[in-house]
């Protein structure tokens, strides 16, 4: 219960002190200053969620929207070992793209992959901890897709090359320091058999 | 004439914001009678009085009467609004004597109200009546009173309510003291989701499955969380329901390449994402309903860090085309791509729930919170250190905002209000604490 008299005079008082603080400030909401779409495809406000399941309804496991599939398999990163003959390749700081000594690790690593051609690659991106862990994980993505690149380019398969990124979140130097973090900048190998 | 102690403090809560940031005013909510605009902190605050609630029916063994009281006034503290100034006893209920006796007590104290609160114990269920009164006026009027009902372990959510009503009285909008915190905690390749009270208090599990789990935001609804996760060996996207028994899993995204960044639409009905399927990451919308994809960009460069503006027309994200990730905005079909940060290392926008801000973080050898007029003018710190302090998230009433800072030396969560005041660690008892995302209200 809420007791609304006598509090005609505050509100009023209130309210009028707001609207004239309202004029004096410049109008700078993005919901004015933009045009609307003349058919947003998404995000208009209508019905609450359909997709909100009964409480009931999902079980672990049990998605109530339809699973989006892969395009093709991916193979378990859980199956691919580290090897010495492939030797990890670096990047410059919120770069991907190959550094010149770099290319010469990946004309050796393209030199194998060829000569073992029974063995699938992944590709892993990772970046060090600076940035935000949104944006290192494409970055990392970047950074693994341009050494998947090279390699294609070196003739190795596409369809042998797998790639994940792990963003900053697999460091293998965990110090706060340059030589530390240019050795999580990193482009790395891992194999398994056909 | 009887009001002007009080008109005078109300005035003087009418704030305006340090920040050039002005709100639409709220839409008033029905049967309430004071409208403040209020955006920031300030330094003139309402002196409020709690004394510990008043048991007038059953046996409070588990001393809810004091808990309710303390933890109303925290909440009514790190609003930014009040000051609480007296409590103490509880007042008897049904004597108007003592009541008034109090009451001109804390007024003398220095008090422009106080709560009166009543507590009914009946078995398993508190039942709390919360009376609301001027004490500038002589009569010491009632503003408002309102019952709320829980079960006994939810003894602080029935504080949070009341906070938030007291709030609504005073504001025309409700508190953000009933909502949760979702966040994630762990080591570089073990990182778990957790939820707690916004206070830091009753934490409990979400994803518990080993892997590395990140990026946590609440649905519209507050009942489930996107997050991305490793847990099925690449970085997929999914949504978990963290309420309920077994804490359901649903996959919202599983393509090749990375699936993260979620941001539901207002509506929930769609999520912006960023999906690197066709060899590079790009920002899609997809229906949660049906799976369908759309999508919005179609450049070289990264674009990522999809967020939906409140009104569902336009998104915000980052991308390096312009040599270093920036701010973008463009409108909800992919059109009218515009850069709206400049000279910096930009990332995390994060839309306010009013339309008028964009927070975002920017790196300059440390990271700092930053705020730009979602036209585009005026970007200016929110933070300037100690140590890196990023990842903010929104509280529903666009006043506070949550983020992670190491200027403790480790990763901890705090939150404040947009203007830097009200600054508060969330104490959640673990030793690194990071992606602080705010629930909506719960409902």
């Amino acid at each position: 219960m809420v007791i609304r008299a006598g509090h005609l005079m505050v509100m009023s008082l209130l309210l009028g002190l707001m609207l004239v603080g309202c004029a004096k400030r410049p109008a700078t909401t993005a919901a004015t200053s933009a045009p609307a779409p003349a058919a947003p495809p998404a995000g208009t406000p209508s019905t609450p969620a359909p997709a909100t399941p009964a409480p009931s309804a999902p079980g672990p496991g049990a998605p109530t929207a339809p699973a989006p599939t892969t395009p093709e398999a991916r193979p378990s990163p859980k199956e691919f070992t580290s090897i010495a003959a492939l030797k990890d390749v670096f990047f410059d700081f919120d770069k991907y793209d190959i550094r010149p000594e770099d290319a010469k690790t990946l004309d050796a690593n393209a030199a194998w992959l060829k000569t073992n051609a029974d063995n699938l690659v992944l590709i892993e991106g990772h970046c060090d901890e600076r940035g935000t862990n949104e944006y290192n994980l494409a970055l990392g993505e970047r950074r693994a897709k341009a050494t998947m690149n090279y390699l294609v380019s070196q003739g190795v398969q596409a369809n042998r090359i797998t790639i994940i990124s792990y963003g900053e979140e697999r460091p293998i130097c965990n110090e706060k320091n340059e030589s530390c973090w240019s050795k999580n900048r990193r482009g790395h190998f891992l194999v398994k058999p056909r | 004439m009887k009001r002007t102690v009080l008109t005078a403090v109300l005035v003087a809560l009418v704030i305006v914001a340090s920040l050039g940031a002005w709100a639409p005013p709220p839409v008033p909510a029905q049967g309430v009678d004071v409208y403040i605009n209020v955006t920031g902190g300030g330094s003139k605050k309402l002196n409020i009085a709690i004394p510990t609630f008043t048991v007038v029916s059953g046996t409070d063994a588990g001393g809810h009467a004091k808990t309710l009281a303390a933890v109303t006034g925290n909440d009514l503290t790190v609003s930014g609004l009040f000051s609480v100034v007296a409590g103490g006893e509880p007042v008897p209920a049904n004597n108007s004597e003592e009541l008034r006796r109090r009451w001109s007590e804390f007024a003398a104290a220095g008090a422009h109200a106080a709560v009166h609160g009543l507590l009914a114990i009946r078995g398993e269920r508190l039942e709390a009546e919360m009376r609301l009164y001027d004490l500038t006026s002589p009569t010491h009027a009632l503003i408002a009173s309102k019952k709320f009902d829980a079960g006994a372990p939810q003894a602080r959510r029935l504080a949070h309510r009341i906070a938030d009503e007291v709030v609504l009285q005073f504001t025309g909008e409700p508190g953000v003291a009933d909502t949760k915190i979702a966040y994630v905690v762990g080591r570089p390749g073990a990182k778990e989701i957790l939820v707690a009270d916004y206070d830091g208090a009753g934490t409990m599990p979400a994803t518990r499955n080993g892997s590395i789990n990140l990026m946590p935001v609440w649905s519209p609804d507050a009942r489930s969380i996107a997050f991305t996760s490793f847990m099925n060996g690449y970085p997929d996207l999914f949504r978990i329901f963290p309420f309920e028994p077994q804490r359901p899993v649903q996959t919202l995204a599983a393509f090749a390449g990375i699936n993260s960044s979620p941001s539901w639409s207002p509506d929930g009905r769609f999520l912006a994402l960023t999906l690197s399927l066709h060899g590079n990451p790009e920002i899609y919308v997809l229906t949660v309903a049906t799976g369908k994809l759309e999508r919005l960009t179609r450049h070289a460069a990264i674009d990522t860090e999809p967020v939906w503006s409140p009104t569902g027309r336009q998104i915000a994200f980052v991308s390096d085309r312009a040599g270093q990730p920036r701010i973008h905005v463009m409108d909800v079909d992919g059109t009218n791509v515009r850069q709206l940060t400049s000279s910096g290392f930009h990332t995390q926008p994060r839309w306010s729930p009013k339309g008028n801000i964009i927070l975002y973080t920017q790196r300059q050898g440390t990271h700092d919170i930053w705020a730009i007029d979602a036209s585009g003018a005026n970007p200016r710190p929110i933070t300037a250190g100690p140590g890196d302090n990023q990842g903010a998230s929104w509280a529903p009433d666009g006043r506070h905002l949550a983020f992670q800072s190491n200027r403790s030396g480790r990763w901890q969560l705090y939150f404040m209000l947009l203007d830097g005041s009200a600054l508060t660690q969330i104490p959640l008892g673990v030793n690194e604490a990071t992606s602080p995302t705010w629930s909506p209200r719960l409902p």
